[in-house]
């Protein structure tokens, strides 16, 4: 039966979890699953998985923008069914990889994908860019500092070139998040976009009465700079808060906690650029992404800022680091003071840590490289 | 402001049927206005003790209780209060008993 809203628990089906993986296995990997011997990537976007029986699985992996319509997936279905017996499948990335189980069929299925203009590019293998993990924005959040999608998009043009070959010292992961709530992975990519405000949150007292739980924005603030108040609305004394502008710095906590609570603003947002994070153990630990520019201005459509800012970074890396060496193992070799200065990225104040555990991240040691980073 | 209208009330809410004004506006029909919109076919005395609590603990403490302090009150288990409110403790008891909408990454 059709959902009745008059008797809305009738025939309501619930707690089924999501369908068994297994159900969606392409023949040749439900058949070899857990006996891969090895694998090659054989140009870029495409590898190949060799099993203990002798079969092969060619992998084709092409972009996507993530945020996609119902129409482009149909179309990645006719691929699928076109070629690959009606099976594909998403990465922790967002891209796409359709799979064959022969190399003839690979060279028709890239023929097939390339036909079909710049909607799926091959790449995103090996020591390249790959598709940027990022979020909502002005898109369906509503405590963004900045955008995802566009800037996503702007960056990847730029970057377009790296995503379809394999040229860098190693892998480069860029991330974006459009507030300091980090959807995603932002604090530990090589390249980090995050959406930054700059001003501290405005309180509308005539609505706070109603839609707050004022202890929940009080203990949301990180430095404590929120505190009960009383304040007069049409002649009657309420319950609200009063924010310490000068302890405050802008994350929006308390608005997420309390609607009464805006702080985004026009002129104040922005971006900020963190790099040097990793998540594998590959040779050295996992480490976060540490901040390298505090603040680019909001301009879309293109992002031209942020998007030369990211490039000089990927650049410069790719110019100067050594085969296998991640973005934050290169800064750490040289030195960070030399990581500034080779970008030519001026240091500021606002990369210097002030929160609670700051200590550790000063320098407790006179070693130390003359750089013209500070003058 | 979107206004509701019940039993000859008038209700200030938001888009998702939560009082704007909070407890100050809430009485007997808007408990019956929302058991109407939450699929509730008929009030219980169970159901009055979780909005009670609910409505006890808001009033000192400026905040909903957590989900354990609820059901260690009212001595229901999650899964009792979601048999009473179907939508769960916070869009439909929490909206029965006048509190403001539950905010943070919902
Ligand atoms: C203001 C707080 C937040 C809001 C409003 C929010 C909102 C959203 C929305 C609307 C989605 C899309 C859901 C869908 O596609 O159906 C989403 C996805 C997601 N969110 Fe959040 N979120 C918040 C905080 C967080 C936090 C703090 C984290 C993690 C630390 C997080 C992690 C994620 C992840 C991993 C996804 C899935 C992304 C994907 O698979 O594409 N979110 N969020
Ligand atoms: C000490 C804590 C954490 C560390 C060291 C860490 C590390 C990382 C790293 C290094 C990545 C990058 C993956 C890549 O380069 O491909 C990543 C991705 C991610 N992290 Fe975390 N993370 C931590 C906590 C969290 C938490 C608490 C959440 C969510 C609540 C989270 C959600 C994610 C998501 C959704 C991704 C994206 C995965 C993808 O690539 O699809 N992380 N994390
Ligand atoms: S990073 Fe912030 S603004 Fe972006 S989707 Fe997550 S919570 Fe919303
Ligand atoms: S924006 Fe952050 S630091 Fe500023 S008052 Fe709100 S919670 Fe505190």
């Amino acid at each position: 039966m059709g959902y009745d809203p008059a008797n809305p628990m009738a025939d309501r089906i619930t707690d089924i979890g999501p369908p068994h993986y297994s159900k969606f296995h392409p023949p040749v990997v439900a058949k070899n699953k857990g006996k891969w011997l090895w694998h090659e990537i054989t140009q870029p976007g495409v590898l190949v998985h060799k099993a203990e029986s002798g079969d092969e699985c060619w992998t084709v992996r092409v972009g996507a923008a993530r945020l996609i319509s119902t129409e482009l997936i149909y179309e990645m279905c006719d691929i699928a069914d076109a070629h690959c017996d009606g099976f594909l499948r998403f990465t922790t990335r967002n891209n796409v990889e359709f799979m064959v189980d022969d190399k003839a069929k690979v060279q028709p299925l890239l023929d097939d994908l390339a036909s079909r203009g710049n909607k799926f590019p091959v790449g995103g293998t090996g020591a390249g860019v790959t598709n940027i993990v990022h979020t909502q924005g002005w898109v369906h959040c509503h405590t963004p500092a900045t955008d995802a999608s566009g800037v996503v998009k702007a960056v990847m043009d730029e970057l377009f070139d790296y995503f379809t070959s394999m040229k860098l010292p190693a892998q480069v992961r860029i991330a974006l998040a459009c507030c300091l709530n980090m959807c995603g992975a932002v604090h530990a990519s090589d390249i980090a976009i995050l959406g930054v405000h700059r001003k501290p949150p405005m309180i509308d007292h005539s609505r706070i009465t109603g839609v707050c739980e004022l202890p929940l924005a009080i203990s949301a603030c990180p430095l404590g700079a929120v505190k009960p108040a009383k304040a007069t609305v049409d002649g009657k004394e309420i319950k609200t808060v009063k924010v310490n502008n000068e302890r405050c710095m802008f994350c929006g906590n308390c608005y997420t906690m309390c609607p009464a609570m805006p702080l985004a603003d026009p002129d104040g947002d922005g971006i900020a650029i963190l790099v040097g994070g990793k998540v594998s153990n590959a040779r050295s630990a996992p480490k976060f992404s540490k901040l390298v520019i505090p603040f680019l201005p909001n301009t879309p459509p293109r992002w031209p800022e942020t998007v030369a800012a990211v490039k000089n970074i990927l650049e410069t890396y790719a110019g100067d680091a050594k085969k296998y060496e991640r973005i934050g193992e290169w800064a750490e070799r040289i030195g960070w003071e030399k990581f500034f200065e080779k970008c030519n990225i001026p240091f500021t104040i606002k990369s210097v840590d002030d929160y609670r555990l700051a200590y550790d991240t000063w320098r407790t040691t006179t070693q130390f490289k003359y750089t013209n980073a500070i003058k | 402001m979107p206004t509701i209208e019940h039993n000859g009330n008038s209700y200030n809410c938001d888009e998702d049927g939560f009082l704007l004004n909070g407890m100050d506006d809430m009485n007997d029909d808007w408990i019956d206005y929302v058991k109407g919109v939450e699929g509730i076919a008929e009030l219980t005395d169970e159901h009055h003790k979780v909005i009670d609590a609910l409505r006890e603990y808001y009033k000192k403490n400026g905040i909903a209780p957590m989900v354990r302090i609820l059901s260690k009150t009212t001595g229901f288990p999650l899964k009792r209060i979601y048999e009473l409110f179907p939508s769960g403790p916070g869009k439909g008891a929490c909206k029965m008993a006048g509190l403001p909408k539950p905010t943070g990454c919902v």
